[in-house]
């Protein structure tokens, strides 16, 4: 596919002809700041009207990821009415609007294929009609990172801050303040169609190969993954010291899996107002002590740190057994959020750790 | 200051005459503390304060989050005068006994109101609201303080109100109401407000209840204003604006603007201050049988 290049200053314009398109377009936007010493400035992707009050390649990464636009954080399955004996269920209506995605970063461009591992057929033949209706009807942009912050780990788990997966039409910064595009699906060569008067000709792939190098160099956060995935497989290793003592402080407030891109777990439930109402499903969390108690009063993961296991286990382990999909994809949402600094990447290093010492020495009760 | 804290630590540890220390070690980033959980007389030089040690850690002496932990008979704790505070609350409210607690009293100039603020200074943009008025910098009741602890008058009402509290007060009621309803957009209801709150004690919390619904789990606006103005009323006189959940909310809602404004009634209504006194009981928990009004009846 043809590639372009784009000023920078043109992003609002983009914008605007996507809302002329009768496009929904989302892209991140910074929100006023409230006037208190404890506000901080919180960029969000929101559902714009005007290409005007944009924060497209602003800043790091936007507070929330592209989840809560796909798999909608509360939303009615179908309506239900008692009739005398008899339960009256009807579909309730939902739009799918036409979308747009702006100013995607790239691990969140990533985390949609695995949300859709989830959610889609792919699943052993279940599908969430609708997420993947929605999906079908998104377009992604991407665009490149130019400043990883410190919480940023992606290339330790085989992204990019330039990495194009998911993506439908890619922006990188290149010199100039122009910016590459590279249309990657159907998809994006609609977007970029539409886009296309503000396109100069040729393209200049080098130039932003360049540039993800140079973002590439930013990262600090790196961690080796390769052996986390055997380590976990080891039967005995689900009851390794390294959980409880690197486990013990999280308190299970949630904000990791809330946040967290490709997390998706949800609960049911039936709002029942007189015999009438709605059945429900909404954004639930491994983190909440409930998540596992079973109806007879047992719950088998009965401590914080368990559920933290369970947490870690999904994302390096589960996603790949089960769903084929990739489970972390190192944006760091869950260390910056997390309010006693609980990192996903310390439980990396030392499983690595453990992983690439010889046997003996692992099970050296004073090891440490 | 934190090596008289570590030797005293270390002695007490040693003696077994505690279990463990609850305190702060240096978090996963340069600008970032955590809380650690020091259990051999070796591994004290972990402990550090300086003003990113922003965690409450008295939440970690909740029964909802495990307390006790096996083998903890008598625990530990480092506090800012705050995090005291909140101590003082819980053993107010029969949630903990001051005896099962060796306070480790810290002297604290204010803590930074978010890790990403912190650039090696304390300075008025950085430091946390709940700082700038603060009563406790000297902490009221410790067993343990670095050096000489002077007396200081704590008589006055207990001020520390963000100055958006008045303003938001000072508003129409609508307009209130569009300000809340706009924020609370935000909120999925992941309850780390309520995690990392030192006083949500209950075992079970009313919004998890499913049978009967009493508050729609959904964070749809009904569910998410039922949230939190269930919060707000069951922490009525007992919060001690520690100011965690804000800090904890991970889409940045000032969730403790309601328990601030509710702070301040408590004190109008009922000359109440929370956190200050072992004994005496928060108005909302307690009742008396000659109450001038005659609902109790
Ligand atoms: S586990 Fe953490 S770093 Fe990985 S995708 Fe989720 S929030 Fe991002
Ligand atoms: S790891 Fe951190 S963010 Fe996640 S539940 Fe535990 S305390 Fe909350
Ligand atoms: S921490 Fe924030 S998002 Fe979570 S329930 Fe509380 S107010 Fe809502
Ligand atoms: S400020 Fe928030 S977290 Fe702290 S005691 Fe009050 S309600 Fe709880």
């Amino acid at each position: 596919m043809k590639t372009a290049t784009l000023n920078q200053t043109d992003i609002g314009k983009c914008l605007d002809l996507l809302l002329q398109s009768e496009f929904r377009v989302i892209a991140p936007q910074l929100r006023p700041r409230l006037e208190s010493p404890d506000a901080i400035d919180v960029m969000m992707l929101t559902q714009i009207d005007s290409g005007e009050n944009h924060a497209v390649g602003q800043g790091v990464l936007p507070l929330n990821g592209v989840k809560e636009f796909l798999f909608v954080k509360d939303e009615p399955l179908f309506a239900f009415e008692n009739k005398g004996k008899k339960v009256l269920m009807t579909e309730v209506h939902h739009d799918y609007p036409k979308t747009v995605i702006f100013g995607v970063r790239p691990c969140d461009a990533a985390s949609v294929s695995s949300q859709n591992a989830v959610f889609s057929k792919a699943n052993a033949g279940f599908e969430d009609p609708f997420f993947t209706k929605r999906l079908e009807n998104t377009t992604i942009v991407t665009y490149s990172c130019t400043n990883p912050d410190m919480s940023c780990f992606c290339t330790s788990v085989g992204l990019a801050p330039d990495s194009d997966r998911g993506s439908d039409l890619h922006l990188t910064e290149i010199p100039g303040n122009r910016l590459q595009v590279e249309p990657k699906t159907p998809a994006g060569e609609i977007v970029a169609k539409i886009l296309e008067p503000l396109f100069q000709w040729p393209g200049e792939p080098q130039a932003r190969t360049q540039a993800g190098k140079e973002a590439q160099d930013k990262i600090t956060r790196i961690r080796n993954s390769h052996l986390i995935k055997g380590w976990l497989d080891e039967l005995s290793n689900f009851d390794d010291e390294l959980w409880e003592r690197l486990g013990e402080k999280c308190i299970g407030c949630g904000a990791c899996t809330f946040m967290c891109p490709t997390c998706h777990c949800f609960d049911i439930v039936d709002e029942n107002r007189g015999g009438k109402g709605y059945r429900i499903k909404f954004w639930d969390s491994c983190q909440f002590d409930h998540f596992t108690l079973h109806a007879s009063g047992h719950n088998p993961r009965d401590s914080q740190y368990k559920r933290y296991r369970n947490r870690f286990s999904c994302k390096f382990k589960i996603y790949l057994d089960k769903f084929d999909a990739q489970g972390c994809v190192g944006c760091g949402r869950c260390i910056r959020d997390c309010p006693v600094n609980l990192d996903i990447t310390e439980y990396m290093k030392e499983v690595d750790l453990k992983a690439s010492l010889p046997n003996a020495l692992q099970r050296d009760p004073d090891f440490e | 200051m934190i090596e008289a804290i570590r030797t005293q630590a270390h002695n007490l540890l040693e003696n077994k005459e505690i279990d463990v220390v609850i305190g702060y070690g240096n978090g996963s980033d340069p600008t970032r503390t955590t809380p650690v959980f020091i259990r051999k007389p070796e591994e004290v030089n972990r402990l550090i304060f300086d003003p990113r040690c922003i965690n409450s850690l008295p939440v970690y002496l909740n029964k909802r989050q495990g307390y006790p932990k096996k083998g903890w008979k008598r625990v530990g704790i480092i506090g800012k005068g705050c995090d005291i505070r909140a101590i003082t609350q819980l053993i107010a409210e029969n949630q903990l006994s001051r005896d099962e607690v060796y306070i480790f009293g810290v002297p604290c100039d204010g803590v930074v109101s978010h890790f990403s603020k912190w650039d090696g200074s304390l300075r008025d943009d950085n430091r946390a609201t709940k700082c700038s008025e603060c009563d406790v910098h000297i902490p009221n009741d410790c067993d343990f303080f670095p050096g000489e602890r002077p007396e200081v008058d704590r008589s006055g009402p207990y001020k520390v109100s963000a100055p958006q509290v008045l303003n938001l007060f000072n508003l129409k009621t609508d307009k209130r109401f569009k300000f809340w309803e706009k924020e609370f957009e935000r909120c999925f209801k992941c309850y780390a407000c309520r995690e990392v709150c030192p006083h949500c004690s209950c075992n079970i919390c009313i919004t998890d209840r499913t049978t009967p619904n009493w508050i729609d789990q959904a964070p749809h606006t009904k569910g998410v204003f039922g949230w939190h103005l269930t919060r707000a009323l069951h922490l009525v006189g007992r919060c001690t604006g520690c100011g965690e959940c804000t800090r904890a909310c991970p889409v940045d809602i000032q969730v403790d603007l309601f328990n601030q404004r509710m702070k301040d009634v408590v004190q109008g209504s009922f000359g109440y201050k929370s956190g200050y006194s072992e004994t005496e009981k928060p108005p909302l928990i307690t009742y008396m049988t000659d109450d001038s009004e005659n609902f109790i009846q």
